[in-house]
């Protein structure tokens, strides 16, 4: 029996105890209503809430929770701000789910060597806000920023729009505390720009939480460009936009970001925030230069001439800093502003070769038109990473297969013109059953043997990344409820 | 299954090899390669590399992936049995200007790749020591990189995509052709200075940049290091520079500067940028600074990205957080390259020490690298006092626990350039 009085499946009650021991009362969550919370990320369509819930303050709780779990062979979950979209931090035959949120100092800024140091359960934006008096910023930025912690973006190698130019988590974290899933505590990397020996560090960011969890990094910060310019380009349609993406990378002009938002995009944003975008415009490019204010003048004119060669009706700059944090907001709450438009959405993940894009819109539009779903496209245009949102309803259940297929069938064409399954997302569940599309049965095998280096019971995160071969995920996690 | 004793005749193992791959490509090594290897083999592609490493595995001999054989020749103690040599599998598979990108086979040199993209304004920017000698392979397996790491990264930042032969043949891929990627586990950054100890690298994927248009450079001369240190910091402050070094007086002597200790800070961007940058590098400093540009910016930036460390008894390099390199430096009283940026510096000494004076010398070196949280590497030493050092630091034992692990799973047979890498691994 548990403290709420309900019995927790499966798990003794001397396990429960001890987690309680080690973290407080407080820190475990058993009754059904209250874990009801956690029993699915941003990932929506598949749900499944834990058993248990345990919220470490420290490493070393952290280490005596898992030391706990490894004695009775217990599967754990890891969970940040589970706004991650792939379903990373879905319980999949892992009864315990460890969330890292309290887990949420800065414990040190050295601004002379460009480092923070933080516990994982930080947010993202904490990490620029407690370095931006001094003129620095953490660049990686991904759409959830406000909310994500540093501790999923190291799982999930999560990127977001300022990564064109300044690369993703794995290129600004130097080192990790890892607790194993043994409960060990390893120190990987370091303050410094090289790695003693092989680059764990390399091989934990983007593990989706299937190594171990981490609980500190230290985090290379940036110094902020000088200036910004900010252009809004408008367009009739999408190709047209993308077909202007092309034209700036080849002229050699490397913006901060570029992204695109699609006409259905643009009229959800506008409706809910009303932030002044052209509602009538087919697609619309934000494009951010930065660095020396003495170069970008001349560069916006050379963006501004490409985009209206392109077919740009308008190319407006933001006139200061309010219009282009506009613009900025209106980027990041579009996933918010499309929950307007259906009951349910599915965020996609998928990457070609920039110059592909036009022909991928294309294919996403024949999906669209195929499965009768809508889906808008706001993405990431300069790293040829799209997100097609597919719109439905989850009481549908032609609805919801069809929103599933439409997906599968984008990942496919993405890796048939030399893509990829996912830029920023990660694999989590979602994408298990297309990594054979992507990797052969000795690069999947090699995969397992790294993680096995440092869980060979798969007790961290289980069932995530590499698919089971011949066995229906399904099946495989009878605790999962896939309503298809 | 292992024999029990292994194949280390060297006519026996280039007779095997010759009837895997054509007795045309199997040679004797050449000068400073009969260091790293007995016997040389040029596979023509990945299935021929891929029958190599089972053989080897079939017959317990140890193989090493050489370029042009510059660093394990310096860091072997005992020559591999066999060296591969990728000679033969030097082509560019994919440039895509526009989608700024590079696939190329790993024998292949940074400097070719480079001049395939030259025509397009693109450039892989990693900057190696002597890049027409570095292979792809080689500049990924030993991490090296140049002075342009501190604004464009190292081959870390850029692979996007890795393919490798590892046990049993087998042939690996990671990673792919786009700029984002986050699909499965990242074997990029695991092979990223791994010296061969887990596979042999066949074929690299880059993500590449514009070459910029205008490259200056700025010389100040002082004679003290922490003068040069001071400065090199406010240039950081001032401005973001392409990169950033100080020499010591005998590595100035060197570029043909003055025996003085010298900063040496790159610009690059468009005439506008150039001009604002010289103004702004100018004002931050309270020395003379001296701008060269055109060629002889070229020429300079290319003997700082080439200065050779081959003539020194012990080269080693220093990793540190940045603002703790000049006082380790200072510490560590030995002639000097510091990448002032990045906190890392090849650090010198001239004469031949004797074998225990050696060992003296990088104990002292790694203790005050360890005590500023920072790790020493040896890069090169006299051939006379090389059994005297251990050429890799040790990392913390929960890291290394797991090093081991990692190299038992990819290389149970112990095949890859056995005993040369950190923890005897």
């Amino acid at each position: 029996m548990n403290r709420n009085g309900t019995v927790t499946r499966g798990l003794d009650a001397g396990l429960i105890d001890e987690l309680r021991a080690i973290v407080g009362a407080d820190g475990v969550v058993s009754h059904s209503s209250e874990l009801k919370v956690y029993e699915c990320d941003g990932w929506t369509i598949e749900k499944s809430a834990p058993d248990l819930l345990v919220m470490p303050r420290s490493t070393e709780q952290t280490s005596a929770i898992l030391s706990a779990l490894w004695r009775r062979d217990v599967a754990f979950v890891p969970r940040g701000a589970g706004t991650g979209l792939s379903g990373g931090a879905l319980p999949v035959e892992a009864p315990v789910m460890i969330c890292t949120s309290r887990m949420n100092r800065i414990l040190e800024i050295d601004l002379a060597n460009r480092r923070v140091e933080v516990e994982s359960g930080v947010v993202n934006l904490h990490v620029t806000n407690a370095v931006r008096g001094a003129g620095f910023f953490y660049a990686p930025d991904p759409s959830s920023q406000q909310a994500c912690t540093i501790g999923g973006n190291i799982a999930e190698n999560s990127g977001g729009p300022h990564t064109l130019k300044y690369g993703v988590t794995a290129n600004h974290v130097l080192g990790v505390t890892l607790v194993l899933a043994s409960g060990q505590i390893v120190e990987l990397g370091g303050a410094c720009e090289e790695p003693c020996g092989y680059d764990l560090v390399g091989a934990v960011v983007g593990a989706e939480g299937t190594v171990g969890i981490v609980t500190r990094a230290t985090l290379r910060i940036m110094r902020e460009p000088q200036a910004h310019r900010t252009l809004l380009a408008t367009f009739a349609g999408a190709e047209a936009a993308t077909r202007a993406v092309s034209a700036v990378i080849a002229a050699g002009i490397v913006p901060g970001a570029i992204e695109m938002m699609d006409r259905l995009i643009i009229r959800a944003v506008e409706e809910a925030f009303h932030v002044g975008l052209p509602a009538d415009a087919g697609a619309v490019l934000i494009i951010e230069l930065d660095g020396l204010a003495a170069a970008l003048d001349e560069q916006a004119a050379a963006v501004t001439a490409i985009a209206r060669s392109a077919g740009a009706s308008e190319v407006r700059l933001a006139r200061d800093e309010a219009e282009r944090g506009a613009l900025w907001k209106a980027r990041k709450r579009a996933f918010g502003a499309v929950g307007r438009l259906a009951p349910n959405y599915a965020t996609q993940d998928g990457v070609v070769p920039r110059t592909r894009l036009p022909e991928i819109l294309r294919v996403i539009s024949a999906v669209s038109t195929k499965y009768n779903l809508a889906i808008g496209n706001v993405f990431h245009a300069g790293d040829g990473n799209i997100h097609p949102i597919i719109l439905y309803d989850e009481r549908d259940p032609a609805q919801l297969r069809g929103a599933i297929d439409a997906g599968r069938e984008i990942l496919a064409a993405c890796v048939t013109m030399g893509g990829s399954l996912t830029g920023e997302h990660g694999i989590g569940v979602e994408k298990q059953g297309e990594m054979p599309l992507l990797f052969s049965p000795d690069d999947l095998r090699a995969m397992t043997e790294l993680r096995h280096v440092f869980d060979p019971r798969e007790r961290s995160n289980p069932n995530k990344i590499i698919p089971r071969p011949g066995v229906c995920v399904e099946v495989a996690a009878p605790h999962r409820q896939v309503p298809v | 299954m292992r024999p029990a004793s292994p194949v280390t005749d060297s006519a026996e193992i280039a007779k095997r090899i010759a009837s895997l791959i054509g007795g045309d490509h199997v040679r004797a090594p050449r000068g400073a390669e009969a260091r790293a290897a007995a016997v040389i083999a040029q596979p023509a592609d990945p299935a021929e590399t891929a029958a190599l490493v089972r053989m080897c595995e079939a017959d317990a001999i140890s193989l090493a992936p050489l370029g042009a054989a510059r660093t394990l020749s310096e860091i072997r103690r005992a020559p591999a049995a066999l060296g591969v040599s990728l000679a033969r599998m030097a082509r560019v598979i994919a440039y895509e200007p526009d989608d700024m990108t590079i696939v190329a086979q790993a024998g292949i040199s940074v400097a070719q790749v480079n001049s395939a993209m030259a025509q397009s304004g693109q450039r892989m920017p990693v900057d190696p020591h002597e890049p027409e000698l570095t292979s792809v392979g080689a500049m990924i397996a030993a991490h090296h990189a140049g002075p342009l790491r501190l604004s464009e990264g190292t081959a870390r930042d850029l692979l996007i995509g890795i393919q490798f032969i590892g046990h049993g043949g087998a042939m690996i891929r990671s990673g792919g052709r786009v700029v984002k990627n986050v699909a499965g586990y990242d074997f990029m950054k695991l092979m990223n200075g791994s010296f061969g100890t887990l596979g042999i690298i066949t074929e690299a994927a880059f993500k590449v940049r514009p070459i910029p248009e205008f490259y200056a450079l700025a010389i100040a001369s002082f004679d003290r290091a922490a003068g040069a240190f001071d400065v090199a910091r406010s240039f950081a402050n001032a401005a973001p520079l392409a990169h950033l070094e100080v020499t010591s007086p005998r590595m100035s002597v060197a570029l043909g500067l003055a025996p003085t200790y010298w900063v040496l800070a790159g610009i690059s961007g468009t005439r506008a940028e150039i001009d604002y940058l010289r103004g702004a590098i100018a004002r931050a400093s309270l020395a003379e600074v001296e701008f060269l540009a055109g060629d002889d910016a070229r020429r300079m930036y290319c003997a700082l990205r080439d200065c050779d460390f081959a003539d020194w008894a012990i080269g080693a390099q220093l990793v540190v957080p940045p603002a703790a390199l000049a006082g380790v430096l200072e510490a560590c009283d030995a002639e000097f390259r510091a990448h002032a940026g990045s906190g890392i510096a090849q650090i010198i000494t001239r004469e031949p020490p004797a074998p225990d004076a050696a060992r003296a010398i990088v104990a002292r070196w790694r203790e005050l690298a360890r005590a500023a949280r920072g790790h020493l590497r040896v890069l090169r030493a006299a051939p006379e006092i090389r059994d005297a050092i251990e050429f890799f630091d040790t990392p913390n034992h929960g890291a290394l626990e797991l090093m081991r692990a990692m190299k038992s799973a990819f290389d149970p047979v112990k095949i890859f350039n056995p005993g040369c890498f950190a923890g005897g691994i």
